[in-house]
């Protein structure tokens, strides 16, 4: 008795591990990796229609840059069909293999697109939206318009300013800007350009991680100027109405949102006609006048006002600062561990 | 057969504690040893930093000043709980955790509210005169301690209910009669008696708070940064993952060192705690 007793009791204890195991993935899913900002008009937009024309389930993955890539890279390139990351960041992950060459045949609506979003690097994915990186501020509480880079270390800014940290897309540039105020080459002379960073410390609140952490701190009175990129700029002026972009002397600085294909994607086929529907003239279009995307198919036609908080033609494009990803990954880590200790200590 | 019966029903727990518990753990840790550069390089370039020592400097401050808070706070509740009527004593417990009961990452939330500049505390101060602009009280060690206070007493009281609730009333009795003032009772009776139960929070609270991520990383900011913070940057973002399992280790050689001076301290104070 005691020794059926005893087997029952182990049999239950041994399915109850077993049925704590994770369940099977589902088949005839398609795996988006993106930062989950603006989802609800990205469903729409995008994720519905795809669905129906590709007959499958679209499931994502959500979380920053670096959270998403980190994730793709402890995999090894397995798990997600097609990632959405900052041309830092997808720099990044071609230097770690994680992606696959684009099949251009696959993609027609590039020929439709800038010539700077088609290859910004190399075989690899295209660039789906053009943004700027640039200052935003309060005009309510800030009284002297911002109007170049070197306002950010302005003394009556004191305690008034979030910069987005340095592991951010828009972080290492806070770096470049202290770099060209210093008259240094920031990875030539890194000690000059951090001491002038470090001017700026009476000025931060708090550095920022994700675009909705700045929006947040702007709502909620902690901050009154930051440095930001302009997809941020239609939900933070619906949270703040007075919040402006800062018209900038020296020019603001361009990023690309690119789209790649990781290694390990599952449906590199579905990956292509994805890529090829959100460069579609139509869906451009549609993701500009809904304040979701800048546009970079050149048949995308906007109104001054739809244009207005983009990145868009050819006057303001040309106008952008461009930013050489391979020496500012190379001397990211000792850019992290400088930032650390002036921010951290 | 009684002992045969034993293991097997133990055998899944062993195993599911050993497989994801003992077995990762062991791993992170031997991965710090296989440096190229030596065996205790990582290790020390960590201590070699000025910043990472002030990083776990940090944290074991603001832990310990968590620990020393959430301990009166809690052994106050506490004892006030332990001598109410039952009914009474149901009703205050349901208050004492119902913070549990929503998660630490909302708990969080709730202080970037009442800390804001345009928070509940700045514009109560404004509207009684008590200062003029709002005070920056958010991004700093004391928004981040007063957070992990709030989210750590409630499991304290829980420990401590139980143990306080077992110290007969006729000790306390005997020492009133005896003409013992409450407070002499409370310090030479009660709190040698609950020593175990002391520790045991501390314990609970100190590691939890060390280890906490979500509150420093609310509350604090980049600027406060934490062990638990740093080891996510490490990790997740400079992609180096020998040096966030140095981080990793040291987090828990601190703990155990630091539960192990406790328990030294709990005997002292209570021989007969462990």
């Amino acid at each position: 008795m005691n020794k059926r007793l005893s087997l029952r009791l182990a049999t239950v204890s041994a399915a109850a591990m077993l049925a704590a195991s994770p369940a099977m993935a589902q088949s005839g899913t398609f795996t988006v990796s993106w930062w989950g900002f603006n989802g609800d008009a990205l469903q729409e937009i995008i994720i519905d229609p795809f669905q129906e024309m590709c007959d499958c389930e679209v499931i994502f993955e959500t979380g920053n840059n670096s959270d998403r890539l980190s994730r793709l890279q402890l995999r090894g390139g397995d798990g997600v069909d097609v990632i959405y990351l900052t041309d830092r960041f997808s720099q990044l992950g071609i230097e770690l293999d994680l992606f696959q060459p684009i099949d251009r045949a696959l993609v027609p609506n590039i020929e439709q697109i800038y010539d700077l979003a088609q290859a910004p690097q190399g075989e690899f994915g295209p660039a789906y939206s053009i943004g700027r990186v640039g200052i935003v501020y309060n005009t309510e509480e800030v009284a002297e318009p911002i109007t170049s880079w070197g306002d950010l270390w302005r003394e009556d800014l004191a305690s008034q300013i979030s910069l987005p940290g340095i592991t951010t897309t828009a972080g290492p540039m806070v770096v470049l800007q202290a770099a060209e105020r210093a008259g240094v080459d920031a990875y030539a002379d890194p000690d000059a350009a951090f001491a002038e960073v470090s001017g700026l410390v009476p000025n931060i609140v708090t550095n920022y991680n994700t675009g909705s952490e700045m929006i947040n701190l702007f709502s909620t009175g902690e901050i009154t100027v930051s440095m930001a990129q302009d997809f941020a700029l239609g939900r933070l002026q619906a949270a703040v109405p007075s919040v402006v972009w800062a018209e900038l002397d020296d020019g603001a600085i361009a990023t690309l949102n690119t789209i790649n294909i990781p290694t390990g994607s599952e449906n590199v086929e579905l990956a292509h006609m994805f890529l090829n529907f959100v460069l579609s003239v139509e869906i451009q279009q549609e993701l500009a006048e809904r304040g979701v995307d800048a546009p970079v198919n050149s048949g995308v036609s906007l109104t001054e006002e739809q244009a207005a908080p983009w990145t868009y033609g050819d006057e303001m494009i040309a106008g952008l600062q461009r930013v050489d990803y391979v020496p500012m990954n190379a001397a990211l880590d000792d850019w992290i561990n400088r930032w650390n200790e002036v921010f951290g200590m | 057969m009684k002992r045969l019966a034993g293991w097997m029903l133990s055998s899944p727990a062993t195993l599911a504690v050993s497989l994801f518990l003992i077995i990762p753990v062991a791993a992170t840790i031997s991965a710090t040893f296989t440096s190229p550069e030596g065996i205790f390089a990582p290790y020390n370039e960590f201590f070699s930093s000025g910043f990472q020592r002030a990083v776990l400097w940090r944290t074991f401050e603001v832990a310990a000043i968590t620990t020393v808070i959430s301990l009166v706070f809690g052994l106050l509740t506490a004892y006030v709980v332990s001598r109410c009527s039952p009914w009474m004593k149901s009703i205050l417990i349901i208050l004492a955790v119902f913070p549990l009961l929503t998660g630490v990452v909302v708990r969080s939330f709730a202080w970037l509210i009442i800390l804001g500049r345009n928070g509940i505390l700045n514009n109560s101060l404004e509207w009684l005169g008590v200062i003029e602009r709002p005070m920056a009280l958010l991004y700093t060690q004391t928004s981040v301690v007063v957070a992990m206070v709030y989210i750590f007493v409630p499991l304290m009281v829980l420990v401590l209910v139980g143990v306080l609730e077992n110290i007969p009333d006729d000790l306390i009795d005997a020492a009133s009669s005896l003409g013992a003032s409450p407070t002499k009772t409370f310090i030479q009776i009660v709190l040698p008696l609950a020593v175990p139960g002391l520790i045991v929070g501390a314990v609970l609270v100190f590691t939890a708070s060390f280890t906490s991520y979500a509150t420093p990383h609310l509350l604090g900011g980049t600027r406060q940064m934490m062990m638990g913070t740093f080891l996510h940057q490490r990790a997740m973002v400079s992609f180096d993952w020998v040096s966030a399992s140095t981080v990793a280790a040291i987090m828990v050689v601190v703990i155990v060192a630091t539960v192990l001076v406790m328990t030294r301290i709990a005997r002292r104070l209570n021989p007969m705690a462990s």
